[in-house]
């Protein structure tokens, strides 16, 4: 592929403004996630930050007050500022018109301006650092929200402007599923990735404008006093957590579904096999993200909320775990028979298995209520929500990293590195928060910088285990940014782990600026690997 | 879009036009007549009435591709899904505690600044039709 090297999106056209300016989907993606990146480091020092403090029971480091408003950044920063926009915003902008044959997506220049509008409003949430923080939880639960005099307004405010960046993307990408695929290419056909994406979008243009209208009530409360959720002005506080939820537990499927699409490419390339129920992973994202909107109610089960609401709620909680068991079985004997190679983005997919199960059927404990009501705001909940979120949407996320690396830059990183550093993630990880189920179930709360003796030694053991977490996945990075210097010769030509899906059979990598040299013609299904053989183009 | 550009005759949208005048009288009408809880249930539905016609014939979606449909009858059922749910909850509150049933004050304190006015807004200095639960609202 050397010739193709010589022209690509990375080095044609040339300049800052070239880049800044962009109208090219690949570019736009990249942007992204360095972005991301930096705001995942960020979020990332605030929680090591956190853990040196729970190492022991005292005011050890820093002030209750610091405490609060570091779990918040944290909390608001790696929902708001990079999980949320960041994935869809990088590997959906890069993959999805690559996936269906597409010259870009739908709408380029709307692509960019929701790039901006997220630069935007990530603005605001810098001020908000800099400026003292924010110390009411990424939750914004009011009355406290109405009457806290650190910067919930300047926060709630990047959130709502961030909200409107999502909502065109997802504009985008349902605008680019519908219109832009290569002919033959039928909706049974797409990439799993592609499905993803599209529920995805659906819930992002759904859910989000809930949001934005919640910040802007509670913005309206705070200035004009008017009573919407604040009690002595005649609100009603359970209201801003209906309107909260509805947009947020919908939200959590907007950081799963992505992740979902990933494993789902992944584990059929490093088993080289066929997916297994294609429809059935195709059509429980559909109603992953309808049932997600039904749910809501389950954060609320200690708010005061009506019995018979709670019991609604959580009935049909329980529902989700059907769809979701059903793509975990698929996935499973998708690797069944298969020939499993522990590369890299496999060992992350292997990981994200096991952790996701765990925080998937430990949601399914958080759904029902009598349980709940002992469980709510412990750490059982915070060791729950990561193992959904970094066990599943984070690992995931590196997964596709680390898959889609060579064909982002067209070249490759230390394999052996990286895979150590999955290790590291896996065992850290599960090092770090296992031990916070057990907090929960002994009745530590959340969101304190202190606490009493006898949680000190399980306390102390996550915080170490949250080191070598850390320093995993920092090297990762590092060692994938490190590939990307010159004198890297690794080459892993256009196709490096022999793949079926248009991204790496139709086009060199790095790809051409305008994706495809010629039109591209759809020729196989993406995981017609006992139909089609194809070499691994990546030299052992 | 598939098929060719659709043109709407004068007539129609004369004949929606006045209905939407005449279905804003009927608000103001209503407003006069004390339904209790069905005052803003029938202001809600007059609205949604006259947001539909709006849709359907200005914004010519009777006629445009029905996936264009599709999408704005989606959007009404996720409004239907949060109202529905909420409703669950406030309609049902008082179940174990009933203190919790009703609004500490059920008026926003906003109110306790503004002048006391008939339903004409002609100043006053009480309000007659006294409802259980409202004392806080003006000292
Ligand atoms: C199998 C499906 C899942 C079920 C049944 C479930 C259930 C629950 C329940 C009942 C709670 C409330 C616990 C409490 O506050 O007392 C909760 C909290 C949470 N879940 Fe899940 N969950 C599921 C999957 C996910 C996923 C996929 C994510 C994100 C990727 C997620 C993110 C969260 C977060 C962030 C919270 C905590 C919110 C907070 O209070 O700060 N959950 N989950
Ligand atoms: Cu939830």
């Amino acid at each position: 592929m050397s010739e193709n090297q010589n022209i690509n999106y990375l080095n044609h056209p040339k300049g800052i403004m070239s880049w800044l300016l962009t109208l090219d989907h690949k570019r736009i993606g990249l942007m992204y996630l360095f972005s991301g990146i930096i705001f995942f480091l960020i979020g990332g020092l605030l929680a090591l930050g956190m853990r040196l403090e729970l190492a022991a029971p005292g005011n050890d480091f820093v002030s209750n007050d610091t405490y609060n408003s570091m779990y918040t950044l944290h909390g608001a920063i790696m929902i708001f500022l990079f999980i949320i926009p960041a994935i869809p915003g990088a590997l959906g902008n890069i993959l999805l018109p690559l996936m269906v044959g597409a010259k870009d997506v739908a709408f380029p220049r709307l692509n960019l301006a929701s790039f901006y509008i997220y630069s935007f409003g990530a603005l605001f949430a810098i001020y908000t650092i800099v400026n003292g923080g924010v110390d009411t939880g990424w939750t914004f639960y009011t009355p406290y929200s109405t009457q806290s005099t650190s910067n919930v307004v300047p926060m709630t405010l990047g959130i709502f402007i961030i909200g409107f960046s999502s909502i065109l993307t997802g504009l985008n990408f349902i605008a680019t599923v519908h219109k832009m695929r290569v002919p033959g290419l039928t909706w049974y056909k797409l990439p799993l990735f592609v499905w993803a994406l599209y529920g995805t979008s659906l819930v992002q243009i759904t859910a989000t404008p809930v949001l934005a209208i919640t910040m802007v009530l509670l913005i309206l409360e705070r200035f004009l006093g008017i009573g919407i959720f604040d009690p002595a002005l005649g609100g009603d506080p359970v209201l801003y957590q209906h309107f909260f939820w509805f947009y947020s537990h919908p939200a959590v499927y907007i950081m799963i579904l992505p992740a979902f699409g990933i494993i789902s490419e992944i584990i059929p390339v490093h088993s080289r096999k066929k997916v297994w129920g294609y429809k059935f992973i195709a059509y429980s994202t559909l109603s992953i993200a309808f049932i997600g909107f039904l749910v809501w109610g389950h954060h609320m089960f200690t708010s005061g909320q009506s019995v018979f609401s709670q019991i609604v709620f959580s009935f049909i909680t329980y529902f989700v775990g059907i769809p979701t068991g059903v793509k975990i079985f698929s996935w499973i004997l998708t690797m069944y028979k298969g020939q499993v190679s522990f590369t890299t983005p496999m060992i992350y997919a292997l990981a994200f298995l096991f952790l996701f199960t765990i925080g998937g059927l430990t949601g399914i404990f958080l759904g029902a209520v009598a349980l709940d009501i002992h469980l709510h705001d412990t750490y059982f909940v915070v060791a729950h929500f990561h193992y959904v979120m970094q066990g599943g949407t984070i690992i995931a996320f590196l997964a596709g990293l680390h898959h889609w690396w060579p064909k982002s830059f067209g070249k490759m990183y230390n394999q052996k590195i990286a895979s150590l550093c999955a290790l590291g993630v896996f065992i850290g990880f599960n090092g770090t928060f296992f031990p916070q189920f057990l907090l929960g179930l002994r009745g530590m709360p959340r969101r304190y910088a202190t606490y009493s003796d006898q949680f000190s030694e399980l306390h102390t053991y996550s915080t170490f285990w949250s080191t070598i977490l850390g320093l995993s996945i920092f090297i990762a990075i590092l060692n994938l940014m490190w590939s990307l210097r010159k004198s890297n010769k690794l080459d892993p030509g256009s196709n490096p782990w022999g793949a079926l899906t248009m991204e790496w059979t139709h086009t060199s990598s790095p790809p051409h600026p305008h994706n495809f040299e010629s039109d591209p013609v759809f020729t196989n299904g993406p995981y017609d690997y006992d139909k089609v053989i194809v070499e691994p183009t990546l030299k052992k | 879009m598939s098929n060719e550009h659709h043109i709407t005759p004068l007539r129609t949208y004369l004949i929606i036009a006045g209905s939407l005048l005449f279905l804003t009288g009927v608000t103001v009408w209503v407003s006069y007549i004390d339904l209790g809880s069905f005052n803003i249930i029938l202001a809600m539905a007059v609205a949604t009435l006259k947001a539909t016609l709006v849709v359907l014939f200005f914004m010519h979606l009777l006629w445009d591709d029905k996936k264009n449909l599709v999408i704005f009858v989606m959007s009404l059922m996720f409004l239907g899904i949060f109202i529905t749910f909420t409703l669950l909850d406030t309609g049902f509150r008082g179940g174990i505690n009933p203190e919790v049933k009703t609004a500490i004050k059920s008026k926003a304190s906003f109110y306790d600044n503004l002048p006391l006015t008939d339903t004409h807004g002609n100043p006053v200095e009480s309000h007659e039709d006294h409802h259980e639960g409202e004392d806080d609202s003006h000292h």
